[in-house]
């Protein structure tokens, strides 16, 4: 058997084929890199119109029972009595939060988003192929009553991004104000779990969960379905989408989105080492002095302790690259060796216009030029052995190519992922 | 992605095994990337051309493309020196996507002639395609 015949598929794999898309593995799956359209007409549709993403990889868990709240709770970096209005509140039913499943030594496991379901029922979103590991991981620590199950090889998961979400996602239901009404960002409705109650069926009766949630970092939706109703999803979301420019869209777009929008790609900014200092230190429990724990969790010694290194994100001043991984490395202002890159994509969305980073979403009236064609950025994150600031200059460099970028708080503006409901509707 | 049968390969010009294509102007050569390659490589996002008056081995990197996943080095399929470069690729990298024969990257005085006709033919190139 060759390599390709072994990597597992999603129940959206031949639609990816028929439409020619260019195939690829990641996560154990053979997935689609790009639709004929091309990265750069998927990414640009996501921020200006809509896109349609086939996540089906990814993984998802359920933990029931008395002994749910103990055992999240333990696990997981965010503390969920606090997690909600700006730490004031607990995770309540519909409500989700973004955090890491840490291991003993500060090194992560994987990152996750934990939806509450109901009371003691809990859904549990991780990475492709981490399934099994994370339902290990859980059940090691888990005490008391408490039920885990994988429901990954039986959903389809698919992610509608972009400003048009809302309103493509209207003629889907029978009654959409009362679905996308109550919709914050993190938040979501719907139980397609066995013994789930609440219950969201589309016009067709298809069930979903409809989650505010995505790794583009504009506004838009993930939505879960039982697997043999998956590509009927797809087909209804595309023709519903088609009069608002909606693309099917490929993985290299959601890598590039993600990385402008700053999100970390788990395995790759964050993985098998301590979690750092890293621009992603809100998923910790902080106690209102920033300096310990609200709670205690699996890996909190750790990440008390100091010897730890720094992750920053990064942009370029134009689209150039450099390959992450083992063939390149940063190199500060005075030529010392002081990391290496995480993540180095373009961002074809923005551009610089003296020195500032605009975007093709900023509005004339914030600095945008009119008929502004940008030619992208380079962006992505860098692990480093010392403290950075914003606005400090490091090199990239591989072989003889090098490029100087920019170590940033944040790289592509204007970006929609927490933008009202209501603008999202009526514009 | 391109089936093989699919793709455009005009046989009236040499390939290389890097993909590259090249073609007889008179005196001069052009070069430039294969359907093959452009569909491959996906959207390209940046084009680094060298500067005319050059001069590169055969096989020698004279460039690079970049598509929003990848950095790819480019091949100079004869020896020989770069007499003019495709300004229009500076900013408009696409045209190498939308079409790569039209929309060549350089154009090359050979130092031996001979290096072209040792390259491969349309149907050598589209049976090392299929392997």
């Amino acid at each position: 058997m060759t390599e390709a015949e072994e990597l597992k598929t999603t129940v959206l794999h031949s639609y990816h084929l028929e439409h020619s898309a260019n195939m690829a593995e990641f996560g154990g799956y053979d997935m689609p890199l790009w639709y004929p359209s091309g990265t750069k007409a998927e990414h640009l549709a996501v921020i200006t119109q809509a896109g349609l993403f086939d996540t089906s990889h990814m993984a998802v868990i359920t933990v029931e029972g008395s002994g749910t709240f103990d055992l999240l709770q333990h696990s997981f970096s965010k503390d969920l009595l606090r997690c909600q209005n700006r730490g004031g509140g607990p995770l309540t039913e519909g409500r989700s939060v973004y955090g890491l499943l840490l291991n003993s030594d500060g090194t992560v496991l994987d990152d996750a988003i934990i939806g509450q379901l109901g009371e003691d029922r809990c859904m549990i979103v991780v990475n492709s192929g981490m399934g099994s590991a994370v339902g290990a991981h859980l059940k090691e620590l888990a005490q008391g009553e408490v039920t885990i199950t994988d429901h990954s090889d039986r959903l389809g998961k698919i992610d509608l991004q972009g400003p048009a979400s809302a309103r493509i996602l209207e003629n889907l239901f029978s009654d959409p104000d009362s679905v996308l009404t109550d919709m914050a960002y993190f938040s979501f409705k719907g139980d397609i779990f066995p013994g789930g109650s609440a219950a969201l069926e589309l016009k067709d009766g298809t069930r979903v969960i409809l989650s505010r949630t995505g790794y583009t970092g504009e506004f838009g939706f993930e939505l879960f379905t039982e697997k043999a109703k998956a590509l009927n999803l797809w087909q209804m979301i595309l023709a519903a989408g088609q009069p608002f420019g909606l693309l099917p869209c490929g993985l290299a777009a959601r890598d590039s989105l993600r990385a402008g929008a700053m999100l970390p790609l788990s395995h790759q900014d964050i993985g098998n080492w301590v979690f750092g200092y890293t621009p992603w230190s809100f998923v910790l429990p902080w106690d209102n002095d920033g300096e310990s724990w609200t709670k205690s969790f699996v890996g909190a010694q750790r990440l008390l302790q100091s010897e730890r290194d720094y992750t920053y994100g990064f942009a370029g001043y134009d689209p150039r690259k450099i390959s992450a991984g083992s063939t390149s490395e940063v190199k500060a202002e005075d030529g010392t060796t002081i990391g290496k890159v995480l993540t180095c994509t373009t961002d074809m969305a923005i551009g610089r216009v003296e020195e500032r980073i605009v975007s093709i979403a900023t509005p004339v009236s914030k600095g945008r030029p009119e008929a502004y064609q940008p030619r992208g950025l380079s962006c992505g994150f860098v692990r480093v052995d010392r403290p950075c600031l914003p606005g400090e200059l490091v090199w990239l460099v591989e072989g003889k190519r090098k490029l100087k970028v920019e170590i940033r708080k944040s790289i592509r503006p204007d970006r929609t992922a927490r933008a009202p409901m209501a603008q999202m509707r009526s514009s | 992605m391109k089936e093989i049968e699919e793709l455009d390969l005009p046989g009236d010009i040499y390939y290389s095994k890097e993909h590259e294509w090249a073609a007889k102007d008179g005196d001069l050569i052009r070069i430039g990337i294969s359907d093959y390659a452009q569909d491959q490589l996906g959207d390209i996002v940046f084009v680094e051309l060298p500067e005319p008056g050059a001069s590169f081995e055969r096989n020698e990197e004279f460039g690079t493309l970049e598509s929003v996943k990848a950095v790819s080095e480019i091949y100079l399929p004869v020896s020989g020196e770069i007499v003019a470069v495709n300004t229009e690729l500076e900013d408009a990298p696409e045209l190498l996507n939308e079409n790569p024969y039209l929309n060549w990257i350089v154009e090359v005085r050979p130092n031996d002639i001979d290096q072209y006709d040792e390259l491969l033919s349309r149907d050598d190139y589209l049976a090392m395609l299929k392997g």
